[in-house]
């Protein structure tokens, strides 16, 4: 039997927030007249009553994890998958010796038999360098000329000005974004996909629009100029651009960094069905600040490995660039990582600091690892305020991120009194993610 | 920043119309030359270095822009401990959709252990109180003394939230002056504090309360319902007013001791009868012949409801049931009640179930809870809709530490949902009395 996965894995694989609470609600025994689980088969199977008048099939096999139901919906997976989760999760799913029904069994026989065929080794090192070394030089003339087509792009709507934009519908962005996936300059179709919802997000649209073009403008130009820039630059333009490392290139070529990582905060992100975990670290005795990215698609789970609030002693590899922050796991060291307790909070006025000297060398740094010590305040809108009163002389306070909303756990958990949190700090606001409560333990927000 | 705002509206007019402004960026020197080449181009490049440059200067450009809020007081400290991480946890999940009817049980709980909620669930917490009243303001209450001073705090912050306050601040105006939900949170208060009080002061404003009279007794029902109480009630059982006789009737068929209790008994002593026959010991049961005006004032209702399944008689023996104190067939039979569900009773089995749960609920018998929990999970009578539905409510109420044994136990496959279901909501009951003792 496949060890039991607890509740927070299982909902982690919902594709959204609405599918977790029905998921939740279908998890009881009296929508299930009919479950069972295989002892040696890692397998779960269900009948589920719904609207129709034949009861849903849900069958998971746990070892992908894969799932199939005979419901209509095209949520994946769907709520009758993760509702059977959910019970089998809570013990409520009996083993049956007998073995899967046929509709069952069948699927998994199916599934078993293609995994029986599957080539090893997927990602295999290239075979030939020489047809290596061609793509390269390919894929270099492709995003060269794809950029020189952005830029021009970019003057046109300069020339003619932005306050079309704001008529303009989604194809505007998804056109030129298009354009950019098949130059494979994956990174600045990003963001230019992106850029559709700014002329409706509020006054100063007009601004923020700007300020990405502008910053776009900027990336074509300094990857055009690429051999006048510094090497560690250079590499973030063209990470920027979207020339990804593997990762196994760059655990084997950067110098490992041991550290007692604190693990900061956490943001899940959703975009084209790929969902992203920013995990913030900070290190104990460097003082070096580390962001892990782990991706999934819908129905796999998140890298779960790093838990916010506890300390990993780890080899972090850093990627390379002007201002290394990405980094990779090369080994972990856990035997006895101490539990170190909160970050020491800093000033607003050092995050701001070093946020502008970052922005020196990485001029597209949008995201920036925050640990301070503040008071939330509601003014016009949330933010917060230096917790020394007058932060150094500039009685100033930064507003939280619109996005991030109300932010009521982080006032609750205040009380009007100074709390230590750790968040991203972007242009438009702190994203609040963690913050320590008066025992010293760290609380998601 | 006009600089940036020049630059934006040149851009939002197009360089085919507007001149590109050249901007002063600290620290760096003003290139108003001439510059040749492409004007767009040379928009999007001052764009690019006055972006990074407000980026990097962000706290000269915050602090005049109305951020200067003063933070509005400060919570006062709570004696009370918060409650451990796990039934924080717990909270959580209840808050997210899981059992939330147990939710007023749970914070009964942590206000009888004098615990508070862990302050960054507050908010959850009271959206859901302010969602879910006034179908139940006693979650209200609950939510706002178990939330201590954290949660009065915040409820200054958010106009949703008021009603902590208005709970936990009322004085004697709030009474005179207040409308019907601030006088039941007034009531409910003042009876959570002193109960005599609270009854003295419903029956000083019985007879000008008119259709606030249901409300007082609801309140009556929530705490410390106790045989002082009988004399109001006992008066109430001849109002005109269907309702209020309905809720006295209900409540003192809560008090085994009271008249309508001893009523009841004398009414349900001849049904039941254990004999010795051939056949080994048999329960026997008559049921009442029929419905008098004495029984209709005692909350008898000869109206059968959903129960269309039973007949006329059966309904009639349920509702007495129902009513009759449990210590009454332990005493006439001289057995346990565990001993009393033993003996076979044959078809009238699922009305016997019934009608002793409703009563065990009603009268808070724990022992006999257990039994009929024993009883039902054993293989007993729950095989009707209303069976079933009477397991759902005893698996809500029942002791769940008195019936370890079903807790332990992994549900197999072949037991119905009922029963499923009523093991799974007896675990989680007692894992979550369990973690609050902590």
């Amino acid at each position: 039997m496949a060890e039991r996965w607890d509740r927070e894995r299982v909902l982690a694989l919902a594709p959204d927030a609405p599918s977790q609470r029905t998921a939740l609600s279908l998890a009881s025994g009296r929508a299930w007249p009919a479950t069972g689980a295989a002892a040696g088969a890692d397998a779960v199977w269900g009948e589920c009553r719904g609207s129709a008048a034949a009861p849903y099939r849900t069958v998971v096999d746990l070892s992908g994890p894969a799932y199939r139901c005979s419901c209509p919906s095209r949520k994946f997976p769907c709520k009758h998958v993760l509702a059977l989760l959910l019970l089998w999760s809570d013990g409520s799913v009996p083993d049956d010796a007998a073995g899967p029904p046929d509709w069952a069994g069948s699927w998994l026989m199916a599934r078993a038999a293609t995994a029986g065929r599957a080539p090893s080794g997927e990602q295999a090192e290239p075979k030939d360098p020489g047809a290596a070394a061609r793509r390269a030089v390919q894929r270099e003339t492709r995003v060269s000329s794809g950029l020189a087509e952005l830029d021009r792009w970019l003057c046109d709507q300069a020339r003619q000005g932005l306050a079309a934009s704001q008529q303009a519908g989604y194809a505007h962005w998804d056109d030129i974004a298009a354009r950019m996936v098949d130059a494979q300059a994956s990174g600045v179709a990003e963001r230019l996909r992106a850029l559709a919802s700014v002329p409706h997000s509020g006054a100063g649209w007009d601004g923020r629009l700007l300020e990405e073009y502008a910053l776009l403008h900027l990336l074509a130009v300094a990857y055009r100029r690429q051999a006048e820039l510094p090497p560690p630059l250079r590499d973030t333009v063209r990470s920027r651009i979207g020339f990804s490392l593997r990762q196994a290139d760059v655990l084997a070529g950067g110098p490992p960094i041991r550290d007692h990582w604190q693990v900061l905060a956490r943001r899940d992100l959703e975009q084209d069905r790929i969902r992203t975990r920013r995990t913030w670290l900070r290190g104990r005795k460097t003082g070096r600040d580390a962001l892990l990215l782990s991706f999934a698609a819908a129905g796999q789970a998140l890298d779960d490995s790093l838990a916010v609030g506890a300390d990993a002693d780890a080899d972090l590899v850093f990627y390379p660039g002007a201002v290394p922050l990405r980094a990779a796991v090369l080994a972990r060291h856990d035997d006895g990582a101490p539990d170190g307790g909160p970050p020491d909070g800093g000033t607003i006025a050092g995050l701001l600091a070093g946020y502008a000297a970052a922005l020196a060398a990485d001029p597209w740094l949008d995201s920036w690892l925050a640990v301070v010590e503040i008071i939330p305040v509601r003014g016009p809108a949330p933010a917060v305020r230096g917790a020394d009163g007058g932060d150094g002389g500039h009685a100033g306070a930064l507003p939280l991120h619109p996005g991030a909303g109300d932010c009521w756990p982080l006032f609750a958990l205040s009380g009007g009194h100074p709390v230590t949190l750790a968040g991203e700090w972007t242009p438009r606001g702190l994203w609040p993610l963690t913050a320590w409560d008066e025992t010293g333990r760290a609380v998601p927000l | 920043m006009s600089e940036w705002q020049d630059l934006v509206t040149a851009s939002l007019i197009g360089t085919e119309r507007a001149e590109v402004p050249a901007p002063a960026v600290p620290g760096l020197p003003v290139r108003a030359d001439a510059v040749p080449g492409d004007p767009a181009a040379l928009l999007l490049d001052r764009a690019a270095l006055l972006t990074v440059a407000r980026r990097g200067g962000t706290l000269i450009r915050m602090a005049g822009s109305g951020f200067q809020a003063e933070p509005f007081g400060v919570a006062e400290p709570d004696p009370a401990r918060a409650v451990s991480p796990a039934a924080g946890r717990r909270l959580a999940r209840m808050l997210g959709g899981e059992h939330p009817d147990l939710l007023a049980e749970w914070l009964t709980a942590v206000v009888a252990h004098g615990r508070r909620i862990p302050p960054r669930l507050l908010p959850a917490l009271l959206d859901r109180a302010r969602r879910v009243s006034p179908s139940d303001p006693e979650l209200r209450r609950l939510s706002a003394e178990a939330g201590g001073a954290r949660a009065r705090w915040l409820a200054r912050l958010n106009p949703d939230w008021t009603f902590v306050t208005a709970l936990t601040e009322s004085g004697d105006d709030t009474w005179r002056l207040g409308g019907k939900s601030q006088r039941r949170g007034y009531l409910a208060a003042l009876r959570a504090r002193d109960p005599a009080a609270a009854r003295e002061l419903i029956t000083q404003s019985w007879a000008a309360a008119g259709p606030e009279r249901v409300m007082f007794l609801s309140v009556l029902a929530n705490q410390g319902l106790s045989l002082a109480d009988e004399p109001l009630l006992e008066a109430a059982l001849d109002e005109r007013d269907a309702e209020v006789r309905g809720w006295a009737a209900h409540l003192l068929a809560r008090l085994p001791g009271s008249a309508l209790g001893q009523r009841m008994a004398r009414r349900a002593a001849g049904c039941l009868r254990i004999e010795r026959g051939v056949r080994g010991t048999r329960l026997i049961v008559t049921p009442p012949a029929d419905c008098d005006a004495a029984m209709q004032r005692d909350g008898v209702t000869s109206r059968r409801g959903g129960r269309a399944e039973m007949d006329g008689r059966t309904h009639l023996l349920h509702e007495v049931l129902a009513r009759t104190p449990l210590r009454t067939w332990t005493g006439q039979f001289g057995r346990t009640a565990e001993q009393i569900l033993a003996v076979p009773s044959d078809a009238w089995a699922p009305v016997l179930f019934t009608g002793w749960s409703r009563a065990a609920m009603a009268q808070r018998d724990q022992d006999w809870m257990t039994a009929l929990i024993d009883w039902a999970l054993a293989g007993g009578p729950t095989g009707t809709l209303f069976g079933a539905e009477t397991l759902r409510q005893l698996a809500r109420r029942a002791d769940p530490a008195r019936c370890a044994r079903e807790t332990t136990a992994a549900p197999a496959a072949e037991i119905p949902l009922p029963i499923r279901d009523a093991i799974s909501v007896l675990r989680f009951r007692y894992d979550m009395l369990k973690e609050l003792e902590l």
